[in-house]
């Protein structure tokens, strides 16, 4: 063991107990968010993360997978296709499949390679849902089978999921994942209507609700993954960006998310180095692989706008029929003589 | 009281005497709810998702049917569509003091009377300007179209950015949005059912042009054109059966 100074001692052992501090701090404040003053954020910080080099399997992607193995779907043998059509989508002969998102599998790593600034970087962004703040998945769902908690976490009812997917589509990112052959629509007429149950990451919202962080925080050994109040977590990814002049993801994307990923190179080229891997797949159009597209609009945005509309549609209404009655009442009008 | 014959068109043949039913406001209305409807089940369906696990998007010129994006647009424009109609056909019609399509007493004898008399070939009873079915169908499909708009009102509410309902409370507001939409769907499969009964198609006309024979109104409706000839409004303005 190297010697160390007198000085060094107690220079560590201050450092050390500030970052006690910071901990216990911390802690204090995920539970705190979990109780419900404030929705939870994580910030994940691209600098630190390196995809667990030197594992088969990233500690976050274990950790998750291991925690929620109980709540896996379970299909039937015999999965039926979604009539009229020869298809479905089974994912159970794919449960160790760890490169992607599946009903299995509720985060996972991806790497990219990006050169910015004249020097080729390599990126770690571990990807799970974002937890929207308005999220389109959670309101458009015909069902009513995802709700968004006071803790921010979007989840989805397994019992009274049907698997349209449309909580999918309207996904910038795409991250439900579909299981076929499980959930209601196995008991009502499973030949013709439904599709199975839609799974993603739950932000471990039991663990969140005892005042713990979401497995992959605890999992994560570089402190790349960073969970809390969500304001705190964006300011921390801020002053991080700041810091290494780099990027933040997650603030305005999809109209607000409570993920803030921070990365030193630009987003648009991790996009773009994202979506030529994608390409290359052998099924380049399968779920389950997102990209970062820099600032996506919300879904919603453009029907909310119409709600204006819906909001004038009656006023505009009163006054017509009050012009037109008025009108014929007077006898201007003979056409609206005999109502 | 008003010259019969100012009440007169004729038929394009020249022999065929008509009288005005429903005047160019109320046809508006009409087809304006009849069209919003028709797109707000279409779109409304598409929400389900259907379109694309039937396959529907893919006959010719549908490929539209399975993306959301337009469809619920569609859906949201139709839905103001709808409001504009139901709004303007209840404040005309209130302003107008005219409630001949409301409900009166004895409306379900009298609707069994001149079913029975449709089947048996009997006499039917002397009808207002509304037969007493079409009035209970009119309440109906009313009561239907009121709850999926007033329940689609805070489905658009919920999906705004800053506005948030309890769980228990969409789950209910859901459930009556798709209750009032097949309510919707029965009460126009009934609407157009009816017109399988021969006597009802001479209605018909009236909802394009405006106009039906005499003698068909003066055969089905005398009570309608004793009012309508005499000037007087008769008992249309009577107060609703309870």
């Amino acid at each position: 063991m190297a010697e160390i100074s007198r000085r060094d001692f107690f220079k560590r052992t201050i450092a050390s107990g500030v970052a006690a501090g910071l901990v216990l701090s911390g802690g204090e404040k995920a539970a705190e968010a979990s109780t419900g003053s404030e929705p939870a954020g994580t910030f994940i910080d691209m600098t630190l993360c390196d995809g667990c080099k030197d594992l088969d399997v990233p500690l976050c992607v274990s950790s998750c997978r291991a925690k929620n193995r109980e709540r896996f779907p379970q299909p039937v043998q015999d999965i039926p296709n979604y009539w009229p059509q020869d298809k479905k989508e089974d994912w159970s002969d794919k449960k160790g499949l760890t490169t992607r998102l599946t009903p299995y599998n509720w985060t996972f790593v991806q790497k990219a390679k990006v050169e910015h600034n004249g020097r080729v970087q390599t990126v770690n962004m571990p990807r799970r849902c974002m937890h929207c703040t308005n999220p389109p998945c959670a309101n458009i769902c015909p069902f009513g089978a995802q709700e968004v908690t006071k803790e921010g976490a979007v989840l989805i009812n397994p019992e009274t999921c049907f698997g349209g997917a449309k909580c999918r589509d309207v996904c910038p990112w795409g991250i439900p994942a579909r299981q076929a052959g499980v959930g209601l629509y196995m008991k009502i007429l499973p030949d013709y209507l439904g599709g199975g149950v839609m799974y993603k990451c739950d932000l471990c919202i039991d663990l969140v609700r005892a005042g713990k962080d979401p497995a992959c925080v605890e999992a994560c050994p570089k402190g790349a993954v960073r969970f809390g109040p969500k304001s705190e977590m964006l300011a921390q990814a801020k002053g991080r960006a700041g810091e290494i002049n780099g990027y933040v993801y997650g603030e305005k994307e999809n109209g607000g998310t409570s993920t803030f990923y921070v990365s030193p190179v630009p987003f648009e080229k991790i996009d773009k180095a994202l979506m030529a891997q994608k390409a290359k797949q052998p099924n380049p159009e399968a779920p389950g692989f997102p990209g970062m597209p820099v600032n996506p609009g919300n879904f919603l945005d453009t029907p909310n706008g119409i709600a204006a509309g819906i909001l004038v549609a009656p006023i505009a209404g009163i006054f017509t029929a009050g012009y037109r009655a008025f009108k014929t009442m007077k006898g201007d009008d003979a056409d609206d003589s005999q109502v | 009281m008003t010259p019969r014959s100012d009440k007169l068109t004729y038929k394009p043949d020249g022999n065929t005497p008509q009288i005005e039913r429903h005047c160019l406001t109320v046809r508006f209305i009409h087809w304006t709810v009849t069209l919003s409807t028709f797109l707000l089940i279409f779109t409304g369906f598409g929400q389900m998702p259907v379109y694309r696990r039937y396959m529907v998007d893919q006959l010719p010129g549908m490929a539209w049917t399975s993306d959301f994006a337009v469809t619920l647009n569609l859906h949201y424009i139709a839905a103001a569509v709808l409001i504009f109609a139901s709004v303007y056909h209840l404040v005309y019609h209130g302003l107008r003091r005219d409630f001949s399509i409301l409900p009166r007493r004895g409306d379900l004898k009298q609707s069994y009377l001149i079913m029975k008399a449709i089947v048996t070939g009997g006499k039917e009873p002397p009808s207002h300007k509304y037969l007493a079915e079409q009035r209970l169908a009119y309440v109906f499909i009313a009561i239907s179209i009121g709850v999926t708009i007033i329940t689609g009102i805070f489905k658009v509410l919920k999906n705004m950015p800053s506005v948030s309902f309890s769980d228990g409370f969409l789950d209910g507001v859901t459930m009556l949005h798709n209750i009032g939409t097949f309510m919707v769907i029965f009460g126009i499969i009934a609407h157009l059912g009816a017109f399988i009964i021969k006597e009802n198609r001479k209605l018909l006309p009236g909802m394009f042009t405006g106009r039906v024979c005499l003698d068909y109104a003066e055969h089905r409706h005398p009570l309608w054109c004793d009012e309508l000839f005499s000037g007087k409004k008769g008992g249309d303005e009577e107060k609703l059966a309870g």
